[in-house]
C-alpha cells in the first residue's frame, strides 16, 4: 500500500471482526515500526499485547467494575481540565457525529456511556495493545511514543488490520496494574486496539473532520 | 513509496542538498498528515514552514545565539528527565557515538563535535525548516498527538520522495524561531524539523542507528507460541 494510501485510509476502528490475528503479524508491526525516532534515540516505549484469556480476563474484570460502579484515578492527564477552543469544539463535533452516525440522542447519558465503554472491550478486537513509558520520562518522550504508533497504525493498513488509539485505558490504572506486568517506575499511557474492521458496522463509516490547511500552517519565506 | 518502504527509509538525513522543495510537495504532505488522529480529534498541533529569507534570518540568529553559548532553559516544561536512567542514557550516547565515529571525530574532539552539532541550527543545509508547537495549557496527552502528527508528515515526505530530521535540538534557542515566525507566546515548541533532497554523497547519511529488539521492550500475552 502507497504510504498517502496507508495516511489516508487510516481511521479509527471501533467494531471489529471476531478474527484473531496472528503473532507473527504483530511482532512484524512492531520490528518495523521500531524505526520511528526518538529524541537521542530514546525509544521511551515498552510494549506489552494482550490477546485470547489474559485478554479477556482485563475487558471483563473492567466490564464487572464498570456494572458495580467502581472508578479509579488516573495517573495522568490527557487533557487540561477545561479544554479551549477550538479545541473544545473539535471534541465535541466528534463527539456529536459519532452519536448521531449510531443513534444515541444527545441527552442520552447511559447510551453514551455504554458507547464509551466499549472501548475497555477494544470493541472486540482480538487484540489489545499498550504502550509503557518509564515514569521519569517528560513530555519530549510522550511525543517520540506517538511517532511510534503512527507507524503502528499506518503499517497494519499494509496488513489488512485496522487500530483504534485509546487514552480512555489511562482510567483504569489499579486494574491494568493486576492484568499487565508493570513494574513500579512503569506507567500504561495508551491503549490501541488491533484487528480486522468489521466493514458492516455503521459506526466504522465515521471520517471525522480535519482543520484546513490555512488554519494550521503559516508557510514564511516562499 | 508504500508505506513499509517509507517507514524503513526514513531516517535522520543530516546532509540535505540545496535543491529546492516545490511548494506544492510540502502543501501535499501537511495535507495528507492531517489526517493523522489525535485524542478526541482536537488537532492540537500548528506548522510554521519557513524558507528563503525567514529560513536563513533564524539559522543566523540562533546561530549568534549558539556562538554566545546562551542556550535558555527550556522554561514551559522539562523535555527531557533531569537525569537518565542507564539504558536510556546508553541508546542517547549510542547514536552520538556512531554519529561522530563515522565523521572520524574522536571522543573528546570537543571543537570537531560543537561543529557538527552546529549543523542543526542551518537545518543540516535543507532549504526548507518547519516548527511543531501545541498551546502551552496543553498536556502530555496533545504532545503525544503531535507526535502522531510528525511522524505522518515524516512519512508522506517520504512518499514526495523527500527526507527529514526532527531536531529537538532548537528548544532551547526559541526566541528567533518565536519573533522571525510570529508565534503567538501562548504556544510552545514541541520540535523543529529540516526538510529537503538528501545529498547521498555525505558519510553522515549513511547513519542507521540501532534499535532494541523487539523481545526486549515488548510482553506478549496470551498468544499460543509464548
Amino acid at each position: 500500500m502507497k504510504v498517502s494510501e496507508a495516511i489516508k485510509s487510516r481511521v479509527t476502528v471501533r467494531q471489529f471482526l471476531d478474527k484473531p490475528v496472528p503473532l507473527e503479524i504483530v511482532r512484524e508491526l512492531l520490528e518495523i515500526s521500531k524505526r520511528a525516532p526518538s529524541g537521542g534515540n530514546l525509544q521511551p516505549w515498552n510494549v506489552q499485547v494482550l490477546t485470547g484469556d489474559p485478554l479477556k480476563a482485563l475487558v471483563d474484570d473492567v466490564d464487572r467494575k464498570l456494572r458495580s460502579g467502581v472508578s479509579e484515578t488516573p495517573e495522568y492527564h490527557v487533557y487540561p481540565p477545561e479544554l479551549v477552543d477550538p479545541y473544545k469544539t473539535r471534541r465535541r463535533i466528534v463527539g456529536q457525529a459519532l452519536y448521531e452516525l449510531i443513534g444515541v440522542p444527545r441527552e442520552d447519558t447511559a447510551g453514551k456511556l455504554k458507547q464509551l465503554s466499549r472501548n475497555f472491550r477494544f470493541f472486540d478486537a482480538p487484540v489489545g495493545l499498550f504502550f509503557i513509558l518509564h515514569k521519569q520520562m517528560e513530555i519530549g518522550q510522550y511525543a517520540d511514543v506517538g511517532m511510534f504508533m503512527q507507524n503502528i497504525m499506518l503499517l497494519a493498513k499494509e496488513y489488512g488490520l485496522d487500530t483504534c488509539p485509546q487514552e480512555a485505558w489511562a482510567r483504569w490504572p489499579v486494574t491494568l496494574r493486576q492484568h499487565l506486568v508493570l513494574q513500579d517506575h512503569e506507567m500504561m499511557f495508551c491503549g490501541m486496539a488491533l484487528g480486522y474492521r468489521d466493514q458492516d458496522a455503521v459506526i466504522n463509516r465515521l471520517v471525522t473532520e480535519r482543520e484546513t490547511f490555512e488554519n494550521f500552517v503559516t508557510l514564511r519565506g516562499f | 513509496m508504500d508505506i513499509e518502504e517509507a517507514i524503513r527509509s526514513r531516517r535522520s538525513i543530516r546532509a540535505f542538498t540545496d535543491q529546492p522543495v516545490e511548494r506544492e510537495k510540502i502543501e501535499r504532505v501537511l495535507e495528507l498528515a492531517q489526517r493523522a488522529p489525535s485524542g478526541t480529534n482536537t488537532q492540537p498541533w500548528h506548522t510554521y514552514v519557513c524558507a528563503g529569507a525567514a529560513r536563513d534570518d533564524i539559522a543566523r540568529e540562533v546561530l549568534k545565539l549558539v556562538e554566545k553559548n546562551a542556550a535558555r532553559k527550556y522554561e514551559e516544561y522539562e523535555y527531557y528527565p533531569a537525569s537518565w536512567k542507564e539504558v536510556h542514557q546508553n541508546r542517547r550516547r549510542g547514536v552520538g557515538w556512531s554519529l561522530y565515529g563515522l565523521l572520524g571525530i574522536e571522543k573528546g574532539d570537543r571543537e570537531r563535535t560543537a561543529k557538527q552539532s552546529k549543523r542543526n541550527f542551518n537545518f543540516f543545509d535543507a532549504p526548507v525548516g518547519l516548527f511543531f508547537t501545541v498551546d502551552s495549557y496543553l498536556m502530555r496527552g496533545s504532545w503525544f498527538d503531535a507526535g502522531l502528527y510528525m511522524q505522518t508528515v515524516m512519512l508522506a515526505a517520504r512518499g514526495e520522495g523527500l527526507h527529514t530530521c526532527p531536531q529537538a535540538a532548537w528548544i532551547t534557542f526559541q526566541e528567533p524561531i518565536f519573533r522571525i515566525l510570529g508565534i503567538p507566546d501562548d504556544q510552545v515548541l514541541v520540535s523543529g524539523m529540516a526538510m529537503g533532497y538528501e545529498d547521498t554523497t555525505a558519510i553522515e547519511n549513511t547513519l542507521v542507528s540501532e534499535r532494541e529488539d523487539v523481545a526486549n521492550v515488548t510482553h506478549f500475552i496470551g498468544f499460543d507460541e509464548n
